[in-house]
């Protein structure tokens, strides 16, 4: 016996929906664990600085893994970037790294796939990867420097694979530009091997939902995100929020100003107030890495039911001032806009926020990822080197809890290396690795506490430290104190110290140390006085 | 040996499978929380037995990591890294969660204490050992109330001489105060400071606690006139009782694993080696993949912390049949992460207000039966029905809701399943899905069409799986040991020797004297920094190399015939082969007729008949759609399926041809 069939609802149901962005998301996740599994080097190995994405024909991102926080806004736009080079063919594979093209900075270099089912692209695969060398005039690709060129070799969207055959020219050029060109090759293997796998996955799925079913899903996944995001901005009350902060660049700092203004369910970040890009340091950030920042702390908001789609973007509007410090253009060096202002975008956007949701803000974080590069000739081991790590800083003071110590924060996520492991491949070791007590920002929830770590050098070498919140400390909210600021100390095998600032390049011997002293996070709330 | 017994104790309940001159006989009762040792210990009364062997699973150490109620514990490190800790890796799990909790540490602050005495990085005394300033930070540890005491000394791994001359002062402390003593360079000489300090202090956290728990339970054990008593360690094997009490680490993962382990045992001697585990509880799940061997890795997270000991290769979902069904801001259905967990559990057990995946399923007729437990848990349908109300607007009735939570649940389980089959480079289609859990066989059938696997298997008794396992398995031991040495024809001299060191190491254990040993190698290309671990041959270590290429292409798909390559570890496995063999179930020869109730599928209602396990013989075969109830889970094969009983009572579900 059988009772009446039940009714399906409207074509697509709230399952479907569900199932559809838990297949898609799953297909990028296994990119990113294709791409970690066989990538070479340890930067995309083991501290997984890559993303990996779904898109539909247009260039909208219907899903992303969780990855890399900064790569967020990103992706969609090196996708649009290479659209540009269509028609397509089944087996291309395109590439880019250009920053002022879809780019964020010279290290990460991204990868696509164009879908086929018959003659069409049906949307796009691609992965995101940051290269531990690219060129340019410092080991590690992050220096200091004035122009574009300098920080390495600029990649405009190519077909690195044509038609199913590797471009080897292409290739070959690539490879040569980078001080570990093995290691290029290898990584840029995985991406094409990553890309691949989102390919047949993608076909996969549109067997499973046959294609106008899967086309169907692409469209109602974008709303979805989008009708999830406007109910989170329509949570926020109108108004109109400023906030700004400073970029340590000459004696004043750079200013970043927002002038956020929300209205409904939309929101519009306005940077019209920011200061000029700048000729001095790698500190100008590209559009994408400002939209990145601002995406993130909507996302945060969101909580764990926005998909990770592009429709999330669309209630969310931007100005932004060509050649500032948010929407650098060429030929401007871009480097630290990645790692260094994108948090300070971070910060101002935050604290534009906390205007607006006091109870769901916390106070600033360390605000830099303290990125320090050791590089030379080590000769015990008779071979040329370079280092490069971040290190964590206090978490901010919130409505709801203390500030976490020793932890990255925002834009950043990525894990240390061992004390043990360092002196087993250079010639230097950490000779202290502590909580710098008493740094988090006093308060009702005080900051967390920056960390002190201290390299001790055994052979010459050359030291570049890229940092900020050394002279602009983190801020407090609501009565908390402001985080103590960082500092960075060369320590001379005599016993001379001297304090190098946010940003600097120093050649350093045998018995010297360099000591960097991390910030901590601001304070949120008055603190109770114990009588 | 006459009689064994194996026991699992769980969260809720406490799991009993004595074998006994070739029959077994299963036993179930509530766990006993305040203290585990009671529940075992009146399980063993009513079963009236006392057997020769015990072998217990236990979730003792890993609660006291979990609800942070391990001893108060101290720490000494080098000068410079007391907040080893602390920092961890420097990463937060969730990045998107603005207000990061910050883990309660398992040292306090006031218990973090540093010795001036120092190694450099090739193991040399750098600065030297000072007995006076040791015992001064004893005497701190002792005022400041610390049960137990964890050393962990920077570069360690490559010599124990200072953290050796601080155990022998503190030894004199050790027999006073019963302080319990946690050495890196004894509990996990390895290098990466970060996982072997988390494994020397988690070591120590739990020590006391499961020594007492030991000492408790072997006292009971003793006065009933049993026989000795061994603990089941994270790899899946067991371990002597004394073992256990000086590396409680190695037991974290203690159930989880067992259940692998009597999920692999049960399908092998059905002739399935390839299987992929999944058991779903109410809150979470388990599954693992087993393609001819139960998977171990060496380290495990456990509660943010990393240890580096061995451990069945689990990978956990934090979704079950309590997980909670609703719209969100934009539509879409979710299941999960919210549970309903153990209280107040699914609206239809009678407290709880939302809308789970095991009320979903009572909705489509699934589960209502006689209720659970035998029975003697009866399910409020009209609960269920009230908790899913809400999803009407979206769904048009309540069973096409309840549909939709089921098919949403089981989308996310397919995720799982992938994590662990495609997302390594394994074909699920080629592997046999082994249901157990109170909810893992009523969403098999859907799980496997969804990933193609061709077949289910329900043991005979999916409730005491992981008591099952604790039967069957084999004596283990594992020492460890970085060498750090380059892998090259001078050096597999030293490579022997250091083989030989662990394996006599390990041997010198409790209960492992007479024990088989398994070496292995933990090799990378030099320059790497992740390992890989290699069968190792003392007499011929050279013979590692062509393997370690050949899984390194497998693994990672790309390998290097010239490049360098270096052993990181040497590690030797003791293995004493179990004393526990599978025996036939005894089956009920009555046959009664099933009863007929309408359950939903695909939208319609069928008539399905239900079923006691008990009525399924040897060689019985049914047709889905079907409901076969047992005493702690209920199978649902579903339309287009059938299910045949083997010898062993295993049911066995395959697709319709």
């Amino acid at each position: 016996m059988t009772s009446d069939a039940i009714q399906p609802p409207e074509a697509l149901s709230a399952a479907d929906l569900a199932i559809a962005d838990a297949v898609l998301t799953s297909i990028a996740e296994e990119m990113g664990e294709a791409l970690g599994r066989t990538a070479y080097s340890p930067n995309i190995k083991e501290r997984r600085d890559f993303s990996c994405g779904v898109f539909d024909a247009e260039g909208q991102m219907v899903a992303q893994a969780a990855h890399m926080p900064v790569h967020l806004g990103a992706m969609p736009a090196a996708v649009r970037a290479v659209m540009e080079l269509a028609p397509f063919e089944a087996g291309d594979v395109l590439a880019v790294n250009d920053p002022f093209r879809g780019g964020t900075h010279l290290p990460d270099i991204t990868t696509v796939s164009p879908v086929f089912i018959g003659a069409e692209p049906i949307g796009f695969a691609a992965t995101r990867a940051h290269h531990a060398d690219i060129g340019g005039m410092a080991p590690g690709s992050m220096p200091v420097a004035r122009e574009l060129l300098q920080e390495g070799i600029v990649i405009p969207p190519i077909r690195l694979v044509d038609g199913g055959t590797r471009n080897e020219s292409a290739f070959a050029l690539i490879v040569r530009n980078s001080r570990a060109p093995e290691e290029r090759r290898g990584d840029l293997r995985a991406q094409l091997a990553a890309t691949a796998v989102g390919a047949r996955r993608l076909e996969a799925a549109a067997d499973r939902f046959t294609l106008p079913g899967l086309l169907e899903r692409f469209a109602a996944l974008l709303d979805h995100g989008e009708r999830v995001v406007r109910s989170v901005i329509a949570g926020i009350p109108d108004g109109a929020y400023r906030f700004e902060d400073h970029m340590e660049v000459g004696p004043d700092g750079l200013a970043i100003r927002v002038d956020l203004e929300v209205d409904g369910d939309e929101a519009h970040f306005d940077f019209s107030a920011s200061d000029p890009e700048t000729e001095v340091a790698s500190v100008n950030a590209v559009a994408t890495v400002t939209r990145s920042a601002c995406y993130y702390t909507i996302r945060c908001l969101a909580g764990p039911d926005a998909p990770r789609n592009e429709g999330c973007y669309r209630p969310i509007r931007f100005t932004l001032p060509e050649r500032s410090v948010v929407a650098a253009g060429p030929p401007r060096a871009v480097s630290a806009g990645n790692v260094e202002t994108s948090q300070r975008i971070t910060d101002v956007a935050l604290g534009a926020l906390a205007q607006a949701v006091p109870d769901r803000i916390p106070a600033a974080s360390s605000g830099t990822m303290n990125n320090i590069t050791i590089g030379g000739y080590d000769s015990a081991r008779q071979r040329p080197y370079a280092y490069y790590e971040t290190i964590a800083g206090g978490a901010g003071g919130g409505p709801n809890r203390v500030g976490r110590s020793g932890v990255h924060t925002h834009m950043t996520n990525t894990m240390n290396t061992p004390v043990e492991a360092l002196p087993l491949a250079y010639p230097f070791t950490v000779e202290r690795y502590e909580l710098r007590r008493g740094t988090g920002g006093a308060g009702e929830h005080p900051g967390g506490d920056g960390v002190v770590r201290e390299y001790h050098f055994h052979d010459l070498a050359t030291v570049s430290i890229v940092s900020e919140r050394r002279q602009f400390a983190p801020w407090p909210l609501n009565g908390g104190a402001p985080g103590t600021r960082g500092r960075n100390t060369l320590i001379r095998a005599d016993g001379t110290t001297e304090d190098l600032g946010p940003r600097a390049e120093v050649d350093v011997g045998p018995g010297d140390r360099v000591r960097v002293e991390t910030p901590g996070g601001g304070g949120w709330g008055r603190s109770r006085i114990e009588e | 040996m006459d009689s064994l017994l194996g026991v699992d104790v769980g969260g809720t309940f406490t799991d009993f499978l004595l074998w006994q001159d070739g029959q077994f006989r299963a036993h179930k009762r509530p766990s006993t929380p305040d203290d585990p040792s009671r529940a075992v210990l009146e399980g063993i009364d009513a079963l009236e037995v006392a057997p020769d062997l015990i072998i217990h699973g236990s979730t003792v150490a890993t609660n006291a990591v979990l609800t942070r109620r391990g001893a108060r514990t101290a720490l000494v490190t080098t000068a410079g890294m007391r907040d080893l800790l602390v920092i961890g890796r420097q990463n937060r799990e969730d990045i998107y969660d603005l207000e990061p909790e910050t883990p309660e540490p398992l040292v306090p602050e006031e218990l973090r204490f540093e010795l001036s005495a120092a190694l450099d990085h090739h193991g040399a005394v750098d600065r030297p050992f000072d007995p006076a300033q040791a015992r001064h930070l004893l005497e701190a540890a002792r005022a400041g109330g610390a049960e137990a005491l964890a050393v962990s000394l920077l570069y360690a791994y490559a010599n124990p001489e200072l953290e050796k001359a601080f155990a022998e002062v503190a030894t004199e402390f050790e027999a006073e105060d019963g302080l319990y003593l946690s050495v890196s360079s004894r509990v996990s000489p390895e290098y990466r400071e970060v996982e072997r300090t988390a494994t020397t202090v988690l070591n120590a956290y739990v020590g006391p606690v499961m020594a007492r728990y030991i000492q408790r339970l072997s006292d009971g054990l003793e006065e009933r006139g049993c026989g000795p008593l061994r603990i089941v360690q994270s790899d899946g094997g067991s371990a002597d009782a004394r073992r256990a009490a000086q590396l409680p680490v190695a037991t974290l993962l203690s159930g989880p694993s067992a259940g692998v382990a009597g999920a692999f045992e049960i399908s092998r001697s059905a002739s399935f080696d390839r299987i992929i585990t999944f058991d779903m509880g109410g809150t979470s799940t388990d599954v693992a993949l087993c393609d001819g061997a139960i998977p171990t890795r060496p380290d495990v997270v456990v509660a943010g912390f990393p240890a580096r000991t061995p451990v069945v290769d689990v990978h956990t979902v934090g979704a079950g049949g309590g997980s909670i069904a609703r719209l969100d801001a934009g539509g879409a259905l979710r299941v999960g992460p919210q549970s309903a967990g153990a209280d107040p559990g699914p609206a239809s057990y009678g407290r709880g207000e939302d809308f789970t995946v095991t009320d979903a399923q009572v909705v489509l007729g699934r589960l209502a039966g006689g209720g659970l437990l035998d029975g003697s848990m009866t399910l409020d349908v009209d609960r269920a029905h009230a908790a899913g109300a809400p999803l009407i607007e979206a769904f048009g009735t309540i069973e096409a809701a309840a549909q939709a939570v089921v098919s949403v649940a089981v989308a996310n389980m397919e995720a799982a399943l992938r994590v662990v089959s495609v997302q390594r480079g394994h074909d699920p289609r080629e592997f046999t899905l082994v249901a157990f859990g109170g909810a893992g066989p009523l969403h098999a059938c859907a799980l496997a069409d969804a990933l193609e696997m061709p077949r289910v298997l329900v043991p005979l008794l999916p409730g005491v799986l992981a008591a099952q396992g604790a039967v069957w398995s084999d004596v283990t031991g594992t020492r460890s040991r970085s060498v750090l040495t380059a892998f090259e024809e001078p050096t597999f001299p030293a490579l022997t020797a250091a083989l030989h060191a662990v394996g006599e190491e390990v041997r010198a254990e409790p209960g492992l004297d007479a024990a088989e040993l398994h070496y292995g190698f933990d090799m990378r290309y030099t320059g790497q920094s992740y390992e890989l671990t290699i069968d190792a041959d003392p007499a011929d270590p050279g013979s590692s190399g062509a393997a370690f290429h050949a899984l390194h292409e497998q693994r990672f798909a790309h390998s290097d015939l010239d490049a360098a390559v270096e052993v990181v570890n040497v590690r030797a496995t003791a293995v004493v082969a179990g004393a526990g063999e599978p025996a036939r179930p005894t089956f009920a020869e009555t046959e009664a007729i099933p009863e007929v109730t309408p359950v939903w599928f695909d939208g319609q209602q069928h008539d399905t008949p239900n079923l006691r396990r008990e009525q399924l013989r040897p060689g019985a075969r049914l047709d889905g759609p079907a409901v076969i109830h047992q005493l702690d889970t209920t199978t649902l094969v579903e339309p287009g399926w059938t299910a045949t009983a083997d010898d062993d009572g295993n049911l066995v579900l395959e697709r319709a041809r």
